[in-house]
């Protein structure tokens, strides 16, 4: 009998020893990020699929399960699941993940952020003073985030450390191939009006103009007025209208309509289980779309 | 950096250590809702974190316009003793006719130390303060277990942790309102739970509570029981002041007086829907009410008690934006059994006389409850809610006055709302409640009534459970 329990014991702790850095990913641009960085000696969980809006969601019990088990998880930060991550952590009874442990990742809180120190007045929408916290639009700082990441996942796994830094300079290295091409695509786009302020960082990478958005303020969904004077103000101008899939058709139809603008819907995130290659056409689909040509 | 540009002459003026300040400023820049601590006048000796420690605050103003435009209903019957309202004064569990501010909850979260987290909620109304929550979570234990320590909601049933901002209906579920009381069940205790790293959700949680929840633990404890009253003098016709006393018949039963356990399961169903399914059980070995009328009588409960319930919830989340076609389906099922002696007594005697009693049995008090609901989002940012409730399927041998024990129907409520959120952080809700209660007398129990609750949120970002 007591061969039988430590021969069980054994077994499950050359499992645990041998297991990969347990990783859960709040939307499916990070799980790609943890996959790329991470390879083999991590396993990804993706709590939200790439048809939502990440800011929106509910916390679920098979969340905390999830939870429950994770070495790290990397979220987007800066607010960005403020309503439902922290629930989902305190409801997982795993310390390890708790914020500020070396177990909780924040992308946001390893690049900078804009829109840094706006008003806190929520008069203005649901504005986040902590910055804009959409960061997996920005390939370059998602580079950035690969790095950290990198660092991170070798406080689990030291022996796989250079490992991780290899991986996210390819990234990086990838990236940095791609950027002039993407520039080049745009480089004559006449601007863009969002639905949010969803990619903000991609159009300032690129250094496409934002002419405007067609929530008339931050979480609030478009008026008919704001929308006449979203119309009224463009009018005669080019550009197109992009909205995330998640986002109402009506709003972004009308302006697109009024101003004989191209309007396009997108995904925010590749599909849970993307590679980076998945999340490069991601960015590619966007870049195109910002120019006209999707 | 605006508050630094904005920081640095005054801190130069003032000949302050300024790396240091400089660079707490840049950081507090970056907490949410953060600000700067004012510099103190004259310059000081000090470098101080100020008011960077202070908790995340939130505050919830929850108003509540009430009107029974038809019909008129008290406590169901079988109901009215296990309930701080009783004798049928306070209606309308607490809401007026008219406009009412039914509650301003004060939320403070912070972490303690490197041990605790602490959450602290108070419940504010015009006149008084009452504390909601106060406890420290731990954050350090292995293997999924957590303990939790003060006062709090008991995670028993799926409602009754929720505070009354987080309900999708205006007014409590009977159910956890009669069987447990006004708050629920809420106590002063230790929680203690436990989550297997399964690859589906399961949480197990015992809880020892103090046992003064009046629905399922209410407690009088030894004591006195006095009577007083000015009575004219019958040769004098002066007043003259009338007093009984007597030891009341209860032994202390020192607390912890409840215990509960609960086990939650939620199966992982993808990224669409979600669901979670509970038992839970709870044993008050004591359980003591008095009763003393103005006519001298008195009667007195004194047993134990036990409850157990069930409870389901699914969520379905449809993907659209702002909740559109969202579905959530919620009910719960409670059994409550009292085991107690009834007995009755009268003060002897014109004046300082003793108790004696009049009768004495003892019996079983059967009751039960349930409420089942669902939330629709009809439209980006509108919920159609319905909820059918029942109470008291099972009510045999309820506790009540003057007859100690006797049996009675089911009282029903349904409710039909919509809700509007303009934002996360504001909420309009229209309800009609229409009452069928069982009533004691023969009189009718019916009546409607009509509530608009306007509920604003402010300060930090709230998350919410499951």
């Amino acid at each position: 009998m007591y061969k039988w329990l430590i021969g069980l014991a054994l077994l499950v702790l050359t499992a645990t020893a041998q297991a990969a850095v347990n990783v859960v990913a709040t939307t499916p641009a990070m799980g790609m990020l943890v996959e790329t960085v991470g390879g083999d000696a991590v396993s990804v969980r993706v709590l939200a699929p790439a048809d939502r809006d990440a800011h929106y969601l509910q916390a679920r019990p098979s969340m905390m399960a999830a939870l429950r088990g994770a070495d790290l998880v990397v979220s987007v930060g800066a607010e960005l699941e403020v309503g439902w991550l922290p629930a989902a952590i305190r409801g997982a009874n795993n310390p390890e993940v708790f914020p500020g442990r070396p177990g909780y990742f924040e992308a946001a809180a390893q690049v900078e952020l804009i829109g840094v120190g706006g008003p806190a007045d929520r008069a203005l929408g649901d504005v986040h003073p902590a910055g804009n916290p959409h960061v997996n639009m920005d390939p370059v700082r998602m580079a950035e985030v690969a790095h950290a990441l990198a660092e991170r996942l070798a406080r689990f796994d030291a022996g796989n450390a250079e490992r991780f830094r290899a991986n996210a300079q390819a990234f990086d290295r990838e990236v940095q191939a791609r950027l002039p091409i993407w520039q080049a695509r745009v480089a004559d786009a006449p601007g863009v009006v969002f639905f949010h302020e969803d990619a903000d960082y991609l159009a300032k990478r690129l250094g496409v103009p934002v002419l405007g958005y067609v929530e008339p303020l931050p979480g609030i969904p478009p008026t008919a007025r704001h929308l006449r004077d979203l119309v009224r103000d463009l009018e005669g101008r080019d550009g197109v209208v992009i909205r995330a899939i998640f986002h109402q058709e009506r709003g972004p139809r009308f302006v697109a309509e009024q101003l004989n603008w191209p309007v396009y819907a997108l995904p925010l995130d590749p599909e849970v289980g993307a590679t980076a290659d998945d999340y490069f056409d991601l960015i590619g689909q966007w870049v195109d779309a910002m120019a006209g040509r999707l | 950096m605006t508050f630094l540009k904005r920081a640095l002459p005054v801190a130069v003026l003032m000949s302050l250590p300024l790396p240091v300040m400089a660079q707490d400023m840049v950081r507090d820049s970056q907490l949410p809702g953060a600000r700067l601590s004012p510099l103190p006048l004259g310059g000081s000796q000090q470098v101080t974190s100020g008011s960077a420690f202070n908790p995340d605050i939130s505050i919830i103003v929850d108003t509540v316009y009430f009107n029974e435009f038809s019909g008129h209903v008290d406590d169901p019957a079988g109901f009215e003793g296990g309930h701080s309202h009783g004798h049928g004064h306070d209606h309308g569990h607490g809401l007026d006719d008219g406009f009412n501010l039914r509650e301003i909850e004060l939320a403070f979260s912070a972490s303690v130390d490197n041990y605790f987290d602490a959450f602290v909620m108070l419940a504010l109304d015009e006149h008084s303060i009452e504390v909601e929550e106060a406890y420290a979570t731990s954050r350090n234990l292995p293997a999924g277990l957590q303990i939790k320590v003060g006062k709090f909601l008991s995670d028993v049933g799926y409602i009754n942790a929720q505070h009354p901002h987080d309900w999708a209906f205006v007014d409590r579920p009977l159910v956890n309102e009669f069987l447990f009381g006004d708050h629920g069940l809420q106590e002063k205790g230790v929680q203690l739970t436990w989550m297997p790293n399964t690859p589906f959700y399961s949480r197990f949680g015992l809880e020892l509570l103090q046992g003064e929840t009046e629905g399922i633990a209410s407690h009088v404890g030894s004591g006195r029981v006095s009577h007083v009253t000015v009575t004219p003098n019958p040769d004098t016709g002066n007043p003259e002041r009338q007093r009984w006393r007597d030891d009341n018949p209860f032994n202390d039963v020192s607390g912890p007086r409840l215990i509960t356990g609960f086990a939650k399961f939620g199966p992982d169903l993808g990224f669409d829907h979600a669901a979670q399914f509970g038992i839970s059980y709870g044993y008050a070995r004591g359980f003591q009410r008095d009763d003393l009328h103005s006519s001298l009588h008195y009667e007195t409960w004194d047993g134990d008690a036990w409850f157990a319930g069930l409870d389901a919830v699914y969520k379905y989340s449809a993907g659209r934006s702002h909740g559109q076609g969202d579905l959530t389906l919620q009910g719960e099922y409670f059994y409550r059994q009292i085991d107690a002696d009834f007995r009755e007594f009268r003060f002897s005697g014109v004046n300082n006389g003793r108790l004696e009693e009049t009768n004495h049995l003892s019996g079983k008090s059967r009751q039960d409850g349930l409420y089942i609901q669902g939330l629709y989002g009809i439209a980006p940012r509108w919920q159609l809610g319905l909820r059918a409730e029942a109470l008291g399927l099972t009510n045999e041998n309820a506790l009540v006055e003057d007859d100690g024990f006797a049996s009675f129907g089911t009282s029903y409520r349904y409710a039909g709302n919509v809700t509007f959120r303009p934002t996360e952080f504001s909420m309009l809700r229209g309800q009609v409640n229409r009452s069928d209660f069982a009533t004691d007398n023969g009189e009718d129990g019916d009546g409607w009534s009509f509530m608009l609750q306007f509920q604003m949120a402010l300060g930090v970002h709230g998350a919410h459970q499951f």
